[in-house]
């Protein structure tokens, strides 16, 4: 942990470059049209605490050697897709990696499951095939499967999803968290082209947190915003501050009533940050010390937190108590999770096709 | 029955599924008012509109990726490579994401990938390719390689069907020049399941696509000279069909495995894997291979004649494996 310097908003050039100033803010507070009840907040505050909490108690496993192979954490970013999915209708389709994990748990997905997948353990869907970040569950959470961790590789399926929406007449809409590293591969060029030219519902949501794995935004791309990148599909982009969860929700909202309006794809680019390496193998020793202080004093749980106890939204003290019912459900998912079986080797050939 | 060619037979195949299941949909390049660089879908288009029959952008991993998510939630996409060669864009889908997504985690994702593929045309590098080794070697994949109108037909309406992501390598030198009756009732020819297109007691030539025509020019030919050759047509790669070959090898004690993909690390050389395991003391002669050198595939018929293996590379390697 590095502690604020006394000019730590002075930002060196690598920071400055992805947060325009007009976007930050140190306080936050709801718009008139936002309509949420406090007790939808207080969900929104726990699927953030409980994601934090998860993702803490997951890095420790991995590093006593109770998690094999490697774990990611989107420690920072968790009130984007809180906040999105929060949005969604049921029939709605997401896609996400591990940096979103927080859209899982507000889905309704279990924290003993997640373990579970992490532990390699026998449960549906996966039976301990895939790694806990690659979370699909169509029939159970319309968590859609997706390709691999190049994150612009669902784009183009995304686009075959809301295809199939369109060629149905149904009002669903499906929506591609990404990141800004991700902008790059050509699947997302080529997915945003294709439902772009049959006005696919299909909502990208692009998690701009600066670096894709070590490499700076600077060296991605051209261009200063992923946003600016939209023209070339001629689809409406907008750019918001991800750590505030109700600009969060603003922006997601006109983008899910656009897409489901039939008018076609819509890109909202969040600027945000992941205070953890790409992974837990990775110390970040590339984010320079200002940039790391700088999001620290943005942390979307604490800019939440704050909101709630300072309108007297929802008392301190309740706050507290969704702090400790996570902490001990955590606690009790991790023995829970480690309680499934293992994956018999004899299963290994098995469900090739289907 | 009515006489088709291998072309009329994919027509046919694709024509007919469509109106039998409003979840077929097809997606590819020109296919619509063009009718597909082939004219595999012509009057398509006009039949069936374009809801369901797509002319796409040139983006083949953009459509494929497309394809996969429409076929997970319930459609039963049909791709059209305009050539088998640039299936290599849509690699990265096809492999990483089609091919795993049922075995990470239990979601079919029923999509008919066609290649029209295969030389002999003077097509050169790019547009003469037999690429179904990069495929075969992939789990997950299921890879065929039709070599009549018939099977053509059959295996592509056994495709559509399937639950699972399908190559259909279409080889397209076959297209206008092979022809036969087909039945007039609805068929199918069953994925994974080999076929003995001509019996024989004295050598067996294992081979699948435009090579078991040759096979069987040379079959001919060997017969006139007293020697019988049995030709297994493969028709499907993945899931192989083992026990139809190794039959034949174990009952002529001699194979030869003959394919027009490059000879190193090509389909032929698992096939020839197999028999050496599988039936080494029932052979009288080592396995031999005939297929394409190893350099890419040169446009000059001069160039092209000297690297794909042909009805005369076949007879003289036959005549070895027989004299050996």
């Amino acid at each position: 942990m590095v502690p604020p310097s006394p000019d730590a908003d002075r930002l060196s050039t690598t920071a400055a470059a992805f947060l325009d100033p007009a976007l930050d803010r140190t306080a936050i507070a709801p718009d008139v049209d936002e309509d949420a009840t406090p007790a939808e907040m207080r969900s929104w505050y726990r699927t953030m605490r409980l994601t934090r909490t998860f993702e803490q108690k997951l890095a420790s496993l991995y590093r006593q050697g109770q998690i094999v192979g490697a774990v990611y954490l989107g420690t920072g970013q968790e009130a984007i897709a809180t906040g999105v999915v929060g949005l969604l209708r049921r029939d709605d389709y997401f896609s996400t990696v591990a940096r979103n994990l927080s859209g899982w748990f507000h889905r309704g997905v279990e924290p003993k499951h997640v373990f579970a997948r992490w532990f390699g353990k026998d449960i549906p869907p996966s039976h301990g095939r895939e790694l806990g970040l690659f979370l699909a569950d169509l029939p159970n959470f319309g968590i859609a499967p997706y390709h691999n961790g190049s994150m612009a590789s669902w784009i183009p399926s995304g686009a075959g999803f809301a295809l199939a929406f369109k060629l149905r007449r149904q009002p669903r809409v499906y929506v591609a968290f990404t990141g800004d590293g991700a902008t790059s591969p050509g699947d997302f060029y080529e997915g945003l082209n294709f439902a772009a030219i049959h006005r696919l519902p299909l909502v990208v949501v692009v998690e701009s947190n600066g670096f894709a794995y070590s490499t700076p935004a600077t060296s991605q791309m051209p261009v200063r915003n992923v946003a600016d990148r939209a023209p070339a599909f001629d689809i409406p982009a907008e750019i918001a501050f991800g750590n505030d969860i109700f600009e969060v929700r603003r922006a997601a909202r006109r983008a899910l009533q656009h897409a489901r309006e039939g008018k076609g794809p819509y890109m909202v680019e969040f600027k945000t940050f992941r205070r953890r390496g790409h992974g837990e193998h990775d110390d970040q020793g590339y984010v320079p010390a200002d940039l790391r202080a700088f999001w620290e004093r943005r942390d979307p749980i604490t800019l939440f937190h704050d909101y709630l106890t300072g309108a007297g939204v929802v008392p301190a003290e309740a706050l507290d108590d969704i702090d400790r019912a996570c902490h001990n459900l955590v606690e009790q998912a991790v023995d829970e999770a480690r309680a499934f079986p293992d994956p018999s080797p004899d299963s290994v050939t098995q469900r090739l096709f289907a | 029955m009515a006489v088709a060619t291998y072309l009329d037979a994919i027509s046919q195949a694709l024509r007919e599924e469509m109106r039998r299941d409003p979840n077929v949909i097809l997606l590819g390049e020109d296919i619509g008012a063009f009718g597909g660089a082939f004219k595999v879908t012509r009057g398509f288009l006009e039949e069936f509109g374009p809801e369901r029959v797509i002319d796409t952008p040139i983006s083949e991993s953009g459509f494929v990726g497309a394809a996969c998510g429409a076929a997970i939630e319930g459609f039963r996409p049909v791709v059209e490579f305009q050539f088998a060669d640039f299936i290599a864009c849509a690699f990265d889908q096809i492999v990483n994401f089609a091919a795993k997504a049922y075995y990470r985690w239990g979601t079919p994702v029923p999509v008919v990938f066609r290649g029209p593929s295969g030389g002999g045309f003077r097509g050169g590098p790019f547009h003469s390719q037999n690429p179904e080794a990069w495929f075969t070697h992939v789990p997950g994949l299921k890879v065929v390689a039709p070599s009549t109108p018939y099977e053509a037909k059959g295996l592509l309406k056994a495709a559509v069907r399937d639950n699972n992501p399908v190559v259909y390598f279409e080889h397209k030198h076959l297209y206008r020049r092979i022809r036969e009756d087909l039945p007039d009732d609805d068929f199918v020819v069953e994925i994974g399941k080999a076929n003995v297109k001509r019996a024989g007691a004295d050598l067996t030539i294992v081979t699948y696509g435009a090579m078991v025509h040759e096979s069987l020019e040379v079959a001919e030919r060997l017969a006139r000279d007293g020697a019988e050759v049995e030709v297994v047509d493969l028709r499907t790669l993945c899931p192989l069909d083992t026990e139809t070959f190794l039959a034949s090898v174990r009952k002529t004690s001699r194979a030869l495995v003959v394919y027009e993909a490059h000879l190193t690390g090509g389909f032929g050389g698992e096939i020839a894997a197999i028999i050496a395991d599988q039936a080494f003391d029932a052979l009288d002669a080592p396995v031999r291979r005939v297929a394409a050198l190893d350099v890419p595939i040169p446009f000059s018929p001069t160039l092209e004649d000297a690297m794909l293996p042909s009805a005369a590379s076949i007879h003289r390697a036959a005549i070895d494996v027989l004299e050996y």
